[in-house]
């Protein structure tokens, strides 16, 4: 069947307590909607939609599914729960909050805080060239925080990227859209592809979703972060795979940024999973390092002790 | 021929589903399959299946792309499939032989022609009234007939559970067949289980069906079946085809005109507990997960 495009619900629209502002978003499993509840107060209204599967016309509330699709779009709705259970349990200033959650339509809506700011993947594409060193520190360390506390209830994101972190006016990082979260006991049936971002998503998302872990999220951290200061979406998982010519991030800008945080940044993007931070706290711990802020010096010359003299004496004595 | 069709069986608050449904379709013919396995009875979803596949199996290799005698077909199949549930029986050296009830409908020439043996029944909807059912073959039917008892109070009846009509079993099946049935555009054929019609009274069949797409209507009758039953709910089943309507959207209609001629379109449930069922979310499997998402964030509210 043909994608085609579903229509927003239209301002103005009243849907339970909620009047619909504007759409903020649309993605392929669901739009986004700025809305004001009863007192006034502005949410974000998610409602769930995947256009492959249910159809609204213009004009129309209630979406078609045809009933070959029904069995996915419930599968699919179930998923919508997960997220929102996820975050429902979750309580933390770094983690999207959700408020409210519904049915009507024939679907289902989540309802989310809603706070002025943009997303990472916004500030960067208009401040790119300018992205600080400090920067990227102060706002991976706050939104790894957030991270770390997913992590905490055994649950991972999945679907890390600067996309998905929101950046309040105040600067505080927020993370959404966990629509690819799942508990990792969970098993998952292979109904609906799993959501990713090539370029974002580590190895595991392509091939062994057996070993997805907190590493997972970790490679997405980095992959954001390369991305921060690259401006675009590094090269995807898979095709490191066959052949590896992501440049490091050591080489690409060694001088401009610390050898330490671009040592960090590659750390995160091993290809190998147990070659990463294998936790939240380990990759917190390398950001928060104080380094010089001069740029690194030339090697130097090894220094004289006592063990290197006898090693070197040895060495001789072999030769 | 023009249709539009629509099935859905669930599984109720009982441990197994032993209720089987199937249609096939050639050009010229439709053949639609509801069967209840007998509980009680061990094996009984496997007559169910064995009833399924006996008839829709016939309908493969006679349809070309038509039936010669609609009625001997529903005939010999019926029997064929009391047959293959004894063969079963008998090779796999079952004490007792496993029971269904069935109830078969065969349409061409846009004529309908159906039989029955159980209390598996046929309703044929017209505007918003029931124009014909089967009867069944039961105790409590019998005590309708006899004016012991209303219709109404067939449902909730301590007899229910005696029938003696049936496939499979030591006596040869009770079969009853309908007169042939003209068609009307709109007209709504519904073959469904007890589970589902002791929960629902026909005219509620026939309007529930007769403005709303049965992709909507039997859900919903289904679900108010499946809430009546209550915590002991029977598996139900319904398998519903609206004969040339223009209301439902064109995407689901099925048109036969561009089939071959020799070909023939089958789909029946797989068997036993198919992956679907297992993926399926029912409205009130919905309710209780946005409860448990709305006490969670109660719970963790600032």
């Amino acid at each position: 069947m043909a994608q085609q495009a579903n229509h927003a619900l239209p301002p103005g629209f009243q849907i339970d307590e909620y009047r619909i502002e504007r759409q903020l978003s649309m993605g392929g499993f669901s739009i986004v909607y700025l809305a004001t509840d009863a007192q006034g107060a502005k949410v974000a209204i998610k409602e769930y939609l995947p256009n492959t599967l249910a159809l609204r016309t213009e004009g129309k509330t209630a979406p078609v599914i045809s009933e070959d699709h029904l069995p996915a779009f419930r599968y699919g709705m179930k998923c919508f729960f997960e997220e929102g259970r996820t975050l429902a349990g979750l309580s933390h200033p770094n983690v999207i909050r959700v408020l409210n959650f519904f049915r009507a339509n024939d679907t289902v809506y989540m309802v989310m805080e809603y706070e002025q700011g943009r997303t990472l993947q916004e500030l960067i594409q208009k401040n790119s060239p300018s992205i600080t060193e400090n920067f990227l520190r102060n706002v991976f360390t706050r939104m790894l925080n957030g991270l770390r506390e997913v992590h905490a209830h055994r649950l991972l994101h999945l679907d890390l990227k600067p996309s998905n972190i929101y950046m309040r006016n105040n600067h505080a990082p927020v993370l959404i859209d966990f629509g690819a979260a799942r508990q990792t006991l969970a098993c998952d049936t292979p109904m609906l592809k799993p959501m990713y971002t090539p370029g974002f998503a580590s190895p595991e998302h392509y091939r062994q979703r057996d070993l997805l872990g907190p590493w997972s999220d970790i490679y997405s951290v980095g992959a954001s972060m390369y991305a921060c200061i690259s401006g675009c979406t590094p090269l995807p998982a898979d095709t490191r795979l066959e052949n590896d010519r992501l440049e490091p991030a050591m080489v690409r800008w060694e001088g401009k940024y610390s050898d330490q945080l671009l040592e960090t940044i590659d750390w995160c993007m091993c290809l190998n999973h147990r070659y990463r931070p294998q936790s939240v706290f380990a990759l917190q711990k390398a950001l928060t390092e104080v380094v010089a802020t001069t740029p690194p010096l030339p090697p130097s010359p090894p220094k004289v002790t006592w063990l290197n003299q006898v090693v070197g004496k040895l060495k001789k004595s072999k030769n | 021929m023009k249709f539009t069709v629509y099935h859905e069986s669930r599984i109720g608050r009982r441990v197994n589903n032993e209720d089987r449904l199937g249609y096939c379709y050639s050009r010229e013919a439709l053949l639609m399959v509801v069967a209840d396995g007998m509980g009680g009875h061990y094996y009984g979803e496997i007559a169910a299946q064995i009833a399924v596949q006996t008839l829709t199996a016939a309908f493969q290799r006679e349809a070309q792309p038509k039936l010669s005698d609609p009625f001997m077909f529903l005939q010999k199949g019926f029997v064929n499939a009391h047959r293959a549930i004894l063969d079963f029986a008998a090779t796999h050296e079952l004490a007792d032989s496993p029971r269904t009830t069935c109830v078969g409908c065969l349409v061409q020439n846009n004529v309908a022609y159906w039989a029955h043996s159980g209390d598996s029944r046929l309703y044929m909807l017209r505007k918003g009234k029931v124009l014909a059912r089967t009867k069944d073959h039961s105790r409590v039917q019998a005590l309708v007939d006899q004016g012991v008892i209303s219709e109404h109070q067939m449902p909730g009846h301590a007899d229910r559970n005696k029938i003696y009509g049936c496939l499979g079993g030591q006596q040869s099946p009770e079969i009853t067949y309908s007169r042939k049935m003209t068609m009307e555009a709109g007209d709504v054929l519904m073959l469904c289980t007890d589970g589902l019609w002791s929960g629902v009274a026909g005219d509620m069949l026939a309007n529930a069906v007769k403005n709303t797409p049965l992709t909507r209507a039997i859900p919903s009758l289904m679900d108010s079946a499946e809430s009546k039953g209550g915590p002991h709910a029977d598996n139900l089943s319904a398998l519903g085809v609206r004969w040339e309507d223009s209301y439902v959207d064109a995407s689901s209609m099925i048109s036969t005109k561009s089939m071959d001629r020799y070909s023939v379109t089958t789909k029946i449930q797989e068997f036993g507990r198919g992956q679907g069922q297992k993926t399926e979310l029912s409205d009130e499997e919905i309710e209780s997960a946005i409860e448990e998402i709305r006490a969670t964030i109660q719970k963790y509210a600032p």
